[in-house]
């Protein structure tokens, strides 16, 4: 997973039954109810915007130092919808392209340019 | 269509006062309301054979060791972490058991403690797709959430800073007359607009307080309520309805527009028939949207309606009279509680101060549980004397 995101990629669930793609991950196909939903590569297309915040407040101290921060929500190609950072601040509709990174923390992080 | 309540009440609006902070748990938040309870409505403890409770701070415990904390025995027990959902699914889970004769008298309660750690705790871990996929971006909370959904709507339906603003604006006008709002300071639209910026579209006004404290409500039928004395009102129909819509992209409806019906047709009233609305208002936008959803407006007209008409205490349609999450603060899952507690004194004559004369009827809708992208929890309810 996270040499995976280290090389800018990211996966979601799809059903190996009835096709359904989602994100965040769970233990099932939250259409069909199918086990073990397969991973893939997410994100070959553009995505589009559907909403932008800045955070200029934040409840943790590691992202306090790199206030304010931009993010958006978006929807890819492949249907679920993303949460991510959005250093260009794209408006509502922009398609963007969603690529994984590591945080400070070491965690795999999206981010839409 | 489900069944009518018959004669089933609420009674007894009980709120242990907000603070900002506290160094009690929310354990004896909940308690001091269950002693409210039972000092205001005469009862001895032991009647109450049911109880329904709701906190995001109680942990590790939930409703079962609280009957442990408090010496109830109860024959009927709900656990509702429905976060601003709570209080109207306590009391329509409250109406049928009572109804149904699972329960002689439900207390219905919610509280929650604040103080330093308390809050980032709560958010760090609030669920398994928040902690995966909103917390690692930023750590915004809900203020980031309402935020996206704030955009998209103002995006999709042309609000402004100005129509959120005066909607803030008029509940703080009518929590100016309420002793137990946190904030009481008189706010302009100009201060309102000045404010800083939260999470944009947001600014302080639109974000509400967190704070500790707690409410509650007695469930009965009305011939109890009448032997006690007590004030009361009429369950008259009432809605939940959860994860609502999972295919809109953004939120821009809530489970409310998929039942409001059902809810009105129960009730035998219409929109235009309340006199007094409370709605869940942690962010103006999500009140707005129950205005829409519920069928005061069409969807997308919020803004004109709200434009249109006078939400203070004295106004055309008063709404959130008590000021509001916005001005009362939101002490946890008491924020699902405030409203309906609300609804309650204005219906039973009891809203000293910010009284709306006449008051018959009134709408109370709650919303709740931001797990990823949008609050999965709707209810809402109608009241009559
Ligand atoms: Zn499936």
């Amino acid at each position: 997973m996270k040499a995976a995101a280290a090389a800018g990629l990211f996966a979601v669930q799809r059903c190996r039954v009835c096709g359904h793609v989602q994100y965040p991950p769970r233990a099932c196909c939250a259409a069909c109810l199918a086990d073990d939903p397969a991973w893939e590569a997410a994100a070959v297309r553009p995505g589009t915007v559907l909403a932008r915040t800045v955070l200029h407040h934040s409840h943790e101290e590691m992202f306090r130092a790199r206030l304010p921060l931009a993010l958006a929500l978006v929807r890819l190609a492949e249907g679920p919808v993303v949460l991510c950072f959005a250093p260009d601040r794209p408006a509502i509709g922009n398609a963007v392209q969603v690529r994984a990174a590591l945080d400070a923390t070491g965690h795999a992080v999206l981010e839409a340019r | 269509m489900s069944r009518g309540y018959d004669d089933i009440v609420a009674a007894v609006p009980v709120t242990v006062p907000y603070v900002r902070r506290s160094e009690h748990g929310a354990d004896w938040f909940l308690a001091r309301a269950l002693a409210a309870l039972v000092a205001q409505s005469g009862l001895r403890k032991l009647v109450i054979d049911g109880l329904c409770a709701s906190s995001f701070t109680l942990g590790p415990d939930t409703a079962v060791a609280l009957t442990q904390h408090v010496g109830l025995s109860p024959r009927y027990l709900e656990w509702l972490p429905m976060g601003g959902a709570c209080g109207v699914v306590a009391l329509r889970r409250a109406a049928r058991a009572v109804q149904a004769g699972d329960a002689d008298v439900v207390a219905c309660i919610a509280g929650d403690t604040a103080n330093d750690g308390s809050f980032r705790d709560l958010l760090a871990g609030f669920s398994s797709f928040s902690r995966a996929a909103v917390y690692p971006y930023g750590a915004g909370g809900a203020n980031a959430s309402f935020a996206l959904i704030t955009d998209a709507y103002m995006h999709r339906y042309g609000a402004t800073r100005q129509d959120f603003g005066r909607l803030c604006v008029a509940q703080r006008d009518n929590a100016r007359r309420n002793p137990l709002a946190l904030l009481r300071g008189a706010l302009t639209l100009e201060q309102y607009l000045a404010a800083r910026p939260i999470a944009e579209p947001l600014h302080l006004f639109d974000c509400v307080m967190p704070c500790a404290g707690a409410d509650g409500f007695l469930v009965m039928q009305r011939g109890r309520a009448e032997a006690l004395g007590l004030r009361h009102v009429r369950l008259l129909g009432a809605i939940e309805r959860h994860h609502a819509f999972p295919d809109d992209p953004v939120q821009l409806r809530g489970g409310w527009a998929m039942d409001r019906e059902a809810l009105w047709a129960q009730a035998g009233l219409a929109p235009g028939d309340m006199d007094v609305v409370q709605t869940y208002d942690d962010y103006p936008v999500i009140a707005l949207m129950q205005l829409e959803d519920l069928g005061f407006c069409a969807k997308g007209e919020a803004v004109a309606f709200a434009r249109a008409h006078d939400f203070t205490v004295d106004g055309d349609l008063p709404m959130n009279t008590g000021g509001g999450q916005l001005s009362m603060g939101q002490a946890g899952a008491a924020g699902g509680y405030l409203g309906l507690v609300e609804a309650l004194r204005q219906l039973t004559g009891t809203a000293e101060g910010r009284q709306v004369a006449g008051a018959r009827h009134a709408l109370v809708s709650g919303f709740g549980m931001i797990n990823y992208d949008r609050g999965l929890c709707s209810a809402a309810c109608v009241l009559g004397q």
